[in-house]
């Protein structure tokens, strides 16, 4: 084996055309890991919330609320009726309907935007706990045009503000509380069903949620009800139905990332194509010196490889690096499952930057591979007469 | 071949193509190398001197003949075992000194035993025993930009016996040396040769290092044209058995 002193300092002697390698895989890095940590933002605030022990009973055939219609009648009738649907300490049972539109409002900084409202009954806010809670003033009053708005919102939204009179169509409704959420809820507008549904000249709910007694199979419960003759629905968990919208946006996500990577990738390994050769078109004498030495092909092959790798990992480093500042950030996006926008944070998590540096060493694998096969393939006496 | 055969060439050829043209650059040479002496080969540019040395060294192919050095037929070895049996039999001086600058001189004397079994701290006690032979023992941590050609010179020297070889092959070893540096540096093979054993086939242009020589071997358009020992005035033209002392 070629000592490794030789190799790394070898690559420092051309500082230059290293450095830029390096910046350029840096580059193309950070762009992956940036899209990838959207993707786990995304992820996490779907697929990481959402109860076990909440229901979701939609219409039979409903990928996404905005879908579904629960007529009233049937509604009532799962609610009372539907012994998995525990009750509070007065033997209500702990279930509510709710309404889901996408409406477009518009922006703080200009445009527009869909922003998903919600109308809610007084026992929506028991069924989810501590899970969706009030961080100022208070929940509407049933009955009334009053709304709360998601924190998320409040920054981001004209009228959102405490105080604020938000018009929904044509009705005005006032900001009486902000509430904050673990999950996607932090985006949304909630106010009392009936007048939500009013306001936005809807006839029927859009789902019915509910707390589910303790040992509850949501799967045979699901396969119950949608061949039930009465009320046929389709039932899920909370946490599944929310991971369930992630989806389509997550694998855009990676889709882009990929994308991106795969081009600015291409980039990159020809950038370190470039630095490689150039560095064993200088250092054929060298080479020549090794293999005179009794140096075999294949160590000169290993050396010009590692050479490469250190090259890719030093990129992937310094990409992290540059990708780092954006944990955190809070943004926006459409949620394809429901055309709303929906706010949340970068994340670099472990996986992302497992996933860059593992990206980096690939471009430098696939940058050193033909200079270093070039290296390895050089007589000694050609090698030796080339200064 | 005698017990005391180092190197053995029987019609030994080497033939260039360079576009359109053929160059015979050595043509059925016979020569047969006594081991344990030191000798000079010498010729005008283009006699096959380098030619010969690479092809002795396993460095090149021969295009036929036979070559056969310290009981080995270098052309039936593989590229492979070629540059094992470099690595374990030949050392390497050349005129440019070709020392790796990034590495340090002991670094650089280490190369050649990073190659062998030998553990690190007895490759680097092997190495600082070969600098201290060449008298660098004070310049091991020195880069090769930091010494003078001399020195740099005598540092590709210790590099050559790093692994024990018993040949070592020079090729214009003292070219680039003012005459004082060319001569320790021709003192120092002398030596090599004398106290360690070591049969040295030195490639020369320059009269006066060709006399720190046992024997001066003369090529000539591929051929031999004359060899002669020291203190000698000339020596026949023959496939002669140089004798070492």
């Amino acid at each position: 084996m070629v000592p490794i002193s030789y190799t790394l300092r070898s690559l420092f002697v051309r500082r230059s055309s290293t450095l830029l390698t390096i910046l350029g895989i840096a580059a193309t890095v950070a762009v992956l890991a940036g899209v990838l940590a959207l993707q786990q933002g995304f992820d996490r605030l779907f697929a990481g919330s959402g109860s076990e022990s909440v229901a979701v009973f939609m219409r039979p055939g409903a990928n996404a609320e905005g879908e579904s219609q629960f007529p009233r009648d049937k509604a009532q009738t799962l609610i009372k009726g539907q012994p998995a649907i525990a009750t509070d300490d007065q033997g209500r049972p702990l279930a509510a309907m709710e309404a889901y539109v996408a409406l477009r409002l518009p922006r703080i900084g200009g445009g527009e935007t869909n922003v998903p409202v919600r109308g809610v009954e007084p026992l929506t806010y028991a069924i989810h706990g501590d899970s969706v809670r009030i961080v100022e003033g208070r929940w509407p009053v049933p009955g009334t045009d009053e709304i709360a708005v998601g924190n998320k919102l409040v920054e981001r939204m004209q009228n959102c503000r405490m105080g604020d009179v938000l018009p929904l169509n044509l009705s005005p409704m006032r900001v009486v509380g902000v509430f904050a959420s673990d999950g996607p809820y932090g985006s949304e507008i909630w106010g009392d069903l009936d007048r939500i549904l009013d306001a936005l000249e809807r006839a029927n709910p859009n789902r019915v949620i509910a707390r589910v007694v303790d040992g509850t199979d949501l799967e045979v419960l699901n396969d119950e009800l949608e061949v039930d003759p009465q009320v046929p629905a389709k039932v899920q968990s909370e946490r599944t139905y929310l991971s369930n919208q992630t989806g389509l946006l997550s694998a855009i996500l990676i889709t882009l990332g990929s994308f991106m990577a795969i081009v600015m990738g291409a980039a990159a390994v020809f950038t370190a194509t470039n630095t490689m050769l150039s560095a064993v078109a200088s250092r054929t004498h060298e080479i020549g010196i090794l293999l005179s030495i009794g140096y075999r092909p294949v160590p000169i092959f290993v050396a010009f490889i590692l050479e490469s790798l250190v090259l890719g990992l030093l990129g992937g480093l310094v990409g992290c690096l540059i990708v780092l500042p954006i944990n955190g950030i809070e943004t926006g996006t459409t949620n394809f499952a429901t055309f709303t926008e929906v706010a949340f944070a970068f994340r670099i998590t472990p996986l992302v930057l497992g996933v860059a540096v593992a990206f980096s060493l690939v471009l430098g694998l696939l940058g050193g591979a033909w200079p270093a096969w070039r290296a390895s393939r050089m007589r000694p006496t050609e090698a030796l007469r080339r200064m | 071949m005698s017990d005391q055969s180092m190197i053995q060439a029987r019609k030994l050829t080497k033939v260039y193509k360079r576009g359109g043209e053929t160059l015979r650059v050595l043509d059925e040479l016979d020569l047969d190398i006594d081991a344990g002496g030191f000798f000079a080969l010498m010729g005008p540019s283009g006699s096959g001197k380098t030619t010969l040395l690479n092809l002795i060294g396993g460095l090149d192919d021969a295009t036929s003949g036979q070559l056969i050095v310290d009981g080995t037929d270098v052309a039936e070895l593989t590229g492979s075992e070629l540059a094992q049996w470099r690595s374990d039999n030949v050392g390497f001086v050349f005129q440019g000194f070709n020392l790796i600058p990034v590495l340090t001189a002991l670094e650089n004397v280490m190369l050649p035993l990073g190659l062998t079994p030998l553990s690190k701290s007895e490759q680097r006690k092997q190495a600082e025993y070969a600098l201290e032979l060449v008298s660098m023992s004070d310049r091991m941590k020195h880069r090769p930009r930091q010494l003078s050609g001399g020195q740099e010179q005598r540092v590709a020297i210790a590099r050559a016996i790093a692994t024990d070889p018993k040949l070592i092959l020079a090729d214009e070893p003292t070219g680039d040396l003012d005459r004082d540096s060319a001569n320790a540096v021709l003192e120092l093979m002398t030596k090599l040769n004398q106290e360690l054993g070591k049969t040295i086939l030195m490639v020369t242009h320059d009269p006066l290092a060709a006399e720190f020589a046992t024997n001066q071997i003369h090529l000539d358009k591929g051929r031999l044209a004359e060899v002669r020992e020291r203190g000698a005035k000339s020596g026949a033209a023959a496939a002669g058995q140089l004798g070492g002392e």
